[in-house]
């Protein structure tokens, strides 16, 4: 105790625990430092730390000079809601005449049989528990500002009133009738106990009578030294924090005689059993492994893996809507087109679709149909030429909207395709239309009257055409016409193999491309590996077949 | 490899837009393919009915908290809405069915969800103008499966907004990359 750190933070410290609470042990220790007239000749010493440090280190001396006793220092341990009297109250309940409720009778039967014993364990430390009258008072008057008259408002008295009906709440929360849910005439019970906050909070203050050697049992001399409050969920709120390494709490007393008095305050709760720990410990393992083994025998661990050396792409999607076309009455059809080499794709799997017709509504300068249209579908992409040096091409989304009318004409209104993303996640594509368009009124007047217009014979020719080949694609001559635009939303998902093991390394996204090579090695290795383990388990099932004696001669021989 | 894979979906339906009717409520439900459990959660419920004050917008903020376990990635749970507006009169009639898949990437995602709905004759529409109701769906899957869409003929709805959060577990251990 060469230099004491003060601890200035006293802020409230919030701890959980799911013990019960009645475990709960403080060791306060309280000691006075001086009856500091030093500090009434040092007002400098006030304003720094490092000045008060010293100043607080110069009268020690001359305490512990004295005989450390009882009236200089005092260490006790409180236990959750145990009730210290102090001075006052001692003084207090030994009167008859002063004691109303029946705890105040209780008390002074207490501390009849405690004088009556001299075994009072606490002379300046004292508690103030949850039912004393002080806990209340204090909540109800407790100032928050300097402000001469603090008027307690709305809140402030509901607040009180739900920390002091505690005890009756209980069976309140369960008697709520589930079946209705709006009260239209709420009783003053029910405001009181939905107005506010309501989890029910015990409080205990941990006090200290500092007054002056002889003269204790005075109400002004009263400080607290720590507040604690604990509620139902096993949060246990302790202002200011327990001391710890953090250096001692200081106080200084007001008045003419200023005292400087420093405290700690420890937890020394018992810690449980190492054992019992490790029993608890065990139980909760068990009851969590046996549920995850319930829930895994719901699923079944059995996942769908895809062949080494595939990718498989799983294409959750929407067709969501179709906007700022000419004619009403629009549906979509649409298509996906993998591509001719690698990719495969399940035989029940529907590649196209076509939605309802709507009637669009207007939404700002557009007109907007609603087609909500789910379709999902999986494609797996197979590296089978490693040879070939061109990038892997992706799946493509055609879509062709046509406009229906009431006299059941359809005109088309526009072409359009998309490359599907090549990254998973979710992807919102706007894919944007045209038509195509033949010169001159004519053609027009004959789309208004008529319907039917000029159409692609190929769908294909919106991107290449299938039947396209050579060099240079060129669509000189070919007039077309900008419509509005379809807007799709796809979610997609890859799986591969290769995957697990990148993800191993903790490789993060790079280009498909770069994740996909090596597929034929990784294959070989793969077959290589499943016909070793298969020649394996010949060997053993070979093994399990023999008779007994021939597996190991060595046991025969040495019986 | 015996972990399983499992999905959260904890969000809410937020509320709705665009509706030409006022007050509005919406049933809600997820579909899942055959691979998929429902561990814990509601699979389908229904909203309060919300008049709005202010705006257009309907708030409903209806929790969405499911729990699912697969066995593969067929069948994603899909969600299926159905609007529906009350009239002073206590009669409900419909005001769109929306459809969204619940989004495969981890994270947060908030979905506009567009709705529509049967049209009808012109006789019917006619009757809705003036004393409501209109035609509904005979069966609810064509809200969330596609293969008898085209029967159909339909009206654009409001949108349907939604706040999804997605946790996803295990999945790269299947080497799903999502």
């Amino acid at each position: 105790m060469a230099e004491t750190v003060w601890n200035t933070d006293t802020g409230e410290a919030v701890y959980r625990s799911r013990d019960p609470v009645r475990n709960l042990r403080l060791r306060v220790h309280l000691q006075r430092i001086t009856s500091s007239n030093i500090l009434q000749y040092q007002p400098v010493a006030q304003r720094g730390k490092d000045l008060i440090d010293l100043a607080t280190f110069r009268p020690h001396p001359t305490a512990s000079g004295h005989r450390p006793n009882e009236d200089e220092e005092e260490e006790i341990v409180i236990g959750w809601q145990e009730k210290l009297f102090s001075q006052f109250e001692v003084d207090l309940y030994q009167n008859e005449a002063a004691c109303q409720s029946p705890l105040d009778h209780q008390y002074r039967q207490e501390i009849l049989k405690l004088e009556d014993s001299g075994r009072r364990k606490n002379r300046r430390i004292f508690t103030y528990t949850d039912s004393d009258r002080y806990t209340n008072l204090e909540e109800h008057c407790q100032k928050m500002t300097t402000a001469t008259k603090e008027v307690p408002s709305f809140l402030v008295e509901r607040m009180a009133n739900v920390r002091r009906r505690r005890q009756d709440r209980r069976g309140m929360e369960g008697g709520i009738l589930k079946s209705r849910i709006v009260t239209w005439e709420p009783s003053e019970e029910f405001i009181r106990n939905n107005h506010v906050i309501n989890t029910p909070l015990q409080t205990m203050y941990i006090m200290a009578d500092l007054g002056p050697y002889g003269k204790l049992g005075y109400k002004n001399y009263e400080h607290v030294l720590c507040t604690l409050k604990v509620d139902s969920n096993g949060v246990i709120t302790v202002k200011p924090d327990f001391s710890g390494l953090k250096g001692p709490y200081r106080i200084e007393t007001e008045g003419e005689r200023q005292e400087l008095w420093k405290y700690t305050i420890d937890n020394v709760s018992s810690l449980a059993q190492p054992e019992e720990e490790e029993r608890e410990q065990r139980v909760f393992k068990d009851l969590y492994g046996r549920h995850k083994e319930y829930l895994s025998s719901l699923v079944g661990t059995d996942f769908e893996m895809t062949v080494p050396g595939a990718l498989r792409l799983f294409v959750n999607g929407e067709v969501v809507s179709a906007q700022g076309y000419e004619y009403d009455n629009l549906y979509v059809h649409f298509f996906v087109e993998l591509p001719t080499t690698n990719w495969s794709s399940p035989a029940f799997q529907q590649l196209s679709g076509v939605t309802q017709t709507c009637a669009a509504r207007s939404l700002g300068m557009d007109k907007v149909a609603y087609f909500s249209y789910p379709f999902s579908f999986e494609a797996s992409f197979l590296h089978e030429d490693e040879s070939a040096e061109a990038l892997p091409a992706w799946p493509v989304l055609y879509c062709e909207v046509l406009s229906l009318d009431f006299w059941q004409r359809y005109r088309v209104e526009g072409y359009g395709a998309v490359v599907l993303p090549a990254t998973p996640g979710s992807h919102t594509l706007t894919v944007s239309t045209w038509r195509p368009m033949e010169l001159g009124t004519v053609a027009e007047l004959r789309r208004f009257f008529i319907g039917g217009s000029l159409e692609l014979e190929d769908l294909s020719y919106v991107r290449i055409p299938g039947t396209f080949k050579g060099g240079r694609l060129s669509r000189f001559g070919f007039r077309t016409k900008t419509t509005g635009s379809v807007t799709f939303r796809l979610h997609c998902l890859q799986q591969s193999r290769a995957f697990m093991e990148s993800s191993s390394l903790r490789k993060r996204m790079r280009s498909v491309l770069d994740r996909l090579e090596g597929f034929s090695q990784q294959s070989s290795i793969h077959n290589v590996l499943e016909a070793f383990h298969r020649a394996r388990r010949r060997m053993q099932e070979a093994r399990e077949s023999l008779p007994q004696d021939l597996v190991s001669p060595s046991r025969t021989m040495a019986s | 490899m015996e972990s399983m894979a499992e999905v959260h979906v904890i969000g809410q339906i937020v509320g709705a837009t665009g509706f030409s009717e006022s007050s509005l409520f919406c049933k809600w439900g997820v579909h899942t393919g055959a691979a998929w459990k429902l561990l814990s959660g509601i699979r389908e419920g229904q909203t309060q009915v919300d008049t709005p004050q202010i705006g257009d917008m309907a708030y409903w903020s209806h929790p969405i908290d499911l729990h699912f376990a697969t066995k593969g990635l067929q069948g994603w749970p899909r969600l299926h809405l159905q609007v529906w507006s009350q009239d002073s009169f206590g009669r409900c009639q419909l005001a769109g069915y929306g459809f969204c898949h619940v989004p495969s990437s981890p994270g947060t995602h908030q979905l506009d969800c567009p709705t529509w709905r049967p049209l009808g004759s012109w006789r019917e529409q006619l009757a809705r103008a003036f004393v409501g109701g209109g035609p509904q769906l005979l069966h609810g899957d064509a809200i969330y499966s596609g293969a008898d869409r085209y029967r159909l003929h339909t009206a654009a709805g409001g949108t349907v907004h939604l706040d999804l959060g997605l946790l996803l577990r295990h999945f790269d251990r299947y080497g799903v990359e999502c």
